[in-house]
């Protein structure tokens, strides 16, 4: 019944986004028609209920352990846990692709709420680009990879899986079913995947809206600054859902997948890296378009350029087109995922250059000073851009032009991309560091020093302290000292403005810097933002230069020295069960610093019997503290035994930095996104004397 | 003289099975040399496994990986080289083996490529902004600066209301 009820809601949703489509474009561009506008937002709000009511049944089957439904039968089983029975509706291609249509309706249905009043020429092309983008994902999950396909047999005893009963079949017994079901990847099977895809999707799929705008200001001709304002706000929604899925997506890989590490340079972890970089570029250089009404085309193509990665890196993703551990399986979406970002791709470029070529995109103004804002964000974005171009070279580019034409398959790893990127991020916190006391307009170099002075200052200091810390490497200290520098300057141009409050207002420091957030949040915002990215920067460089490594095989009661830690491995407690029916063998393993104990770690090995193909995990065990991480593996392809064990031990200094730099990062961008008063400070300034005479 | 020349012949046999001996056991001690598991890795973590997707050999969990590991052990005690171990891999399994490939056509063009993307996209942008500068101020600044005016004026009207 549930399989029934999903796949009709999710034909009549394909049916519904279809028709938003025609009615919002023809009622608005043909027929002059309010009441067929009105109805295709109408069918916007229908298509987000239908596809409600088509994850929820896949949702609720995979609950009650309806394993006639192929997906259910294959991403679960009947000893899983009820969280991750929850969690598998994305744990595989087929369910995920029905959760990304859900998302991109939500996002939809939500886009038009919000902004039908305040952006009504614009709505109805939005509603057409929303709801196409909607109406492909949805038609890919109904014709391609249907999520309610169920098991038959037919009358000659063969198993099929269909959508719809073939002539004579029946359904195979419910407890066959059950005991042969396959039960959800064990990577999968980790807190951190309950929130990486989702928050990863949502931020892939809130591009969409940003796009959709753009889209519709291009094919309205309405290129004032109202798709800017919609779509920045936007835009940093979906960042930020990306950004806190690439730091849940490295905090998992450091949980889990058991290398010690947090990023692989891995194609899909950088197919989801791309958009975040363009849609960075697009976060800056929009505030040049906002202030001096220059760079329209060129923001033009971020914002359709970010949703174009975004639909590249899922057909990449998704279609096999490279070898990944995040890869899903290959299969038929990869033909129509390609031609839908090819056709989206060269549409959106088309509108812009059809726009140019008339005039419409012209800047206001010119680029000023070398060291003016605006010249700085310019070369922000060539950094940005560089990024994207090196990443996306290293991870399909490369791949494919060797395969196509040199007939040789390779793969560029982590030393291709640790070659070629680090002069681009040493030029990214550069610029951190210097953009936010230029001027918008012309900007004196030495007014400029003089801005810097103090923060550098200050920046000297800190390396002083690493120099006495012990820390003698030049390379590593250039490169805190620059991470350091963009830090020092966001701190101080704070407290250059907390100062400034409590002098003229004589405000206590905490209520001044209050003040300042909340008058200013994008400003300050965005500083803690810069802030954020700076911590991280320092746990990179701490964990990626200075990471210490060993593998030892240790008998009961032996122990290693690494990193000023002892480590004493007390035996094993082989074969535990687990309540979800998993082998585990742990390892009891004490830490001792100086003599004394500092902590008893468990590293383990899970097997899952159940599982075809990756059957086993393995998990750490790690001690955390301001200075690094002592981070032990229990070695997967070496026996274990009660009397002795192989380990794989790393010391990650600072590596916690990165987690605290994405909390800062995260609050940050909370702010920056905080809506403030429409009106003109100094209109505000002026109502509030006004509100003060009023009242004497 | 064929006394002298039996002697002769027989030093030179023991000489020979002296140097022989010397170079079994100096070969001998190649081969039982000491190679520890971090020597292994040291050599694994930069070779990807062959037949698996973008996974290092030092973290690859499968059998075949074990093998390949356990191969690398072989050849860092018969006294191969980091170098000569990769080389060796990279001839049996090609460049997608190794991070950057080796051959020196598919390495210029992994590693050139963005390098040349990137400064074509400089020297374009520069020239673009140059072009800019050479034509006059664009109207439209006039168009926004009476524009502001209007807003200044409406703000003005707003905050007297």
């Amino acid at each position: 019944m549930l399989a029934e009820i999903g796949l009709i809601a999710c034909l009549f949703a394909f049916v519904a986004s279809l028709y938003a489509i025609l009615a919002s474009v023809y009622g608005e561009r043909f027929a002059h028609s309010e009441a067929m506008v009105l109805s295709g937002r109408n069918a916007v709000y229908l298509t987000f209920v239908l596809m409600t009511i088509a994850t929820g049944g896949l949702q609720i089957a995979l609950m009650t352990e309806q394993y006639q439904l192929t997906y259910v039968w294959s991403v679960s089983s009947p000893s899983m846990p009820t969280f991750f029975r929850a969690t598998a509706l994305w744990g595989s291609q087929a369910g995920s692709l029905l959760f990304w249509s859900y998302l991109i309706t939500v996002f939809a249905a939500a886009a038009t709420f919000l902004n039908w009043k305040s952006q009504r020429r614009l709505m109805p092309y939005a509603i057409a680009y929303m709801m196409a983008v909607a109406a492909f994902f949805i038609g890919l999950s109904l014709f391609i990879e249907n999520p309610f396909e169920r098991w038959w047999v037919l009358p000659s005893g063969e198993v099929v899986a269909s959508a719809f009963i073939p002539a004579g079949a029946v359904a195979p017994a419910a407890r066959q079913l059950a005991e042969s079901a396959n039960g959800l990847n064990p990577l999968l099977r980790h807190f951190g995947m309950a929130i990486h895809p989702p928050m990863l999707y949502l931020g892939f799929i809130g591009f969409v809206i940003p796009f959709a705008f753009a889209m519709s200001a291009l094919a309205s001709g309405d290129l004032s600054s109202n798709w800017i304002k919609v779509s920045r706000r936007w835009t940093l929604v979906a960042w930020l859902f990306l950004s806190l899925g690439l730091l849940l997506g490295g905090r998992w890989a450091y949980d889990v997948l058991g290398w010690g590490g947090y990023w692989g340079w891995d194609p899909v972890e950088n197919a989801a890296f791309l958009p975040w970089l363009i849609g960075t570029a697009y976060l800056h250089s929009v505030m040049i378009q906002e202030k001096r009404g220059m760079l329209k085309t060129w923001n033009m193509f971020l914002v359709i350029g970010t949703f174009s990665t975004v639909i590249f890196a899922t057909f990449a993703t998704r279609s096999g087109l490279v070898d990944s551990v995040h890869s899903f399986a290959r299969s038929g979406i990869g033909f129509p995922m390609f031609l839908f970002w090819f056709l989206l791709t060269i549409v959106s470029v088309w509108l812009i250059l059809w726009r140019r070529s008339r005039g419409e995109l012209k800047d206001e103004h010119r680029v000023s000073g070398i060291f003016s804002r605006e010249s700085l964000f310019v070369l922000n974005n060539f950094v940005f851009v560089a990024l994207f171009v090196a990443v996306f070279w290293g991870s399909f580019g490369a791949p494919i032009v060797s395969e196509l034409f040199m007939n040789t398959n390779i793969t560029l790893g982590a030393d291709y991309f640790l070659r070629v990127t680090p002069p681009l991020f040493i030029l990214m916190y550069i610029l951190m560091g210097i953009a936010p006391v230029s001027a918008w307009g012309i900007s004196a170099v030495g007014r400029l020093g003089v801005s810097l002075l103090i923060p550098l200052a200050l920046t000297v200091l800190s390396l002083g302290l690493f120099v006495l810390g012990g820390m003698t490497d030049a390379g590593a200290l250039l490169g805190y000292g620059i991470v350091l520098l963009s830090g020092w300057v966001v701190v101080y141009e704070t407290f250059r403005g907390v100062q400034a409050r409590r002098k003229a207002r004589n405000e206590s420091p905490l209520r001044a810097l209050a003040a300042l957030a909340t008058r200013s949040p994008r400003r300050y915002g965005g500083y803690m933002v810069h802030l954020g990215i700076a911590v991280i920067g320092l746990g990179v460089i701490g964990s990626t230069l200075f990471q210490q490594e060993t593998q030892r095989t240790l008998a009961v009661g032996q122990s290693l020295q690494i990193g000023g830690y002892e480590m004493r491995y007390d035996g094993l407690l082989a074969n535990q069960v687990a309540e979800d029916g998993r082998l585990m063998d742990i390892a009891q393993i004490v830490l001792l610093r100086d003599g004394a104990e500092v902590a008893h770690l468990r590293p383990r090995r899970d097997f899952f019997p159940e599982s075809s193909g990756m059957n086993s995990m393995t998990i750490a065990g790690a001690h955390s503290t301001l200075e690094n991480d002592f981070y032990v593996l229990l070695v997967n392809w070496e026996t274990v035994s009660a009397n002795s064990a192989t380990f794989k031990v790393y010391i990650n200094p600072l590596i916690n930095l990165i987690w605290w730099g994405s909390f800062i990062l995260i609050a940050g961008t909370l702010l920056a996104g905080y809506p403030r008063e429409t009106l003109p400070a100094r209109v505000r300034e002026k109502l509030q004397l006004a509100r003060e005479g009023a009242r004497t | 003289m064929t006394h002298k020349i039996l002697k002769l012949a027989h030093l030179c046999v023991v000489l020979m099975m002296v140097v022989g001996v010397g170079s079994t056991i100096y070969a001998q001690d190649g081969s039982t040399r000491v190679v520890t598991e971090d020597q292994v890795n040291n050599i694994a973590k930069i070779l990807y496994c062959p037949v698996c997707e973008n996974i290092t050999l030092d973290t690859c969990g499968t059998a075949a990986c074990a093998d390949w590991r356990y191969e690398i052990r072989l050849q860092l005690e018969s006294g191969s080289t980091e170098a000569q171990i990769i080389e060796d891999f990279v001839r049996r399994f090609g460049d997608r083996v190794v991070g950057t490939p080796l051959d020196p056509t598919l390495r210029a063009l992994s590693l050139l490529t963005p390098w040349i993307i990137i400064a074509a996209a400089l020297v374009g942008g520069a020239l673009m902004l140059a072009k800019k500068k050479r034509t006059p101020a664009p109207e439209i600044a006039a168009a926004s600066a009476a524009s502001n005016r209007y807003q200044d004026l409406f703000e003005q009207d707003v905050a007297n209301s």
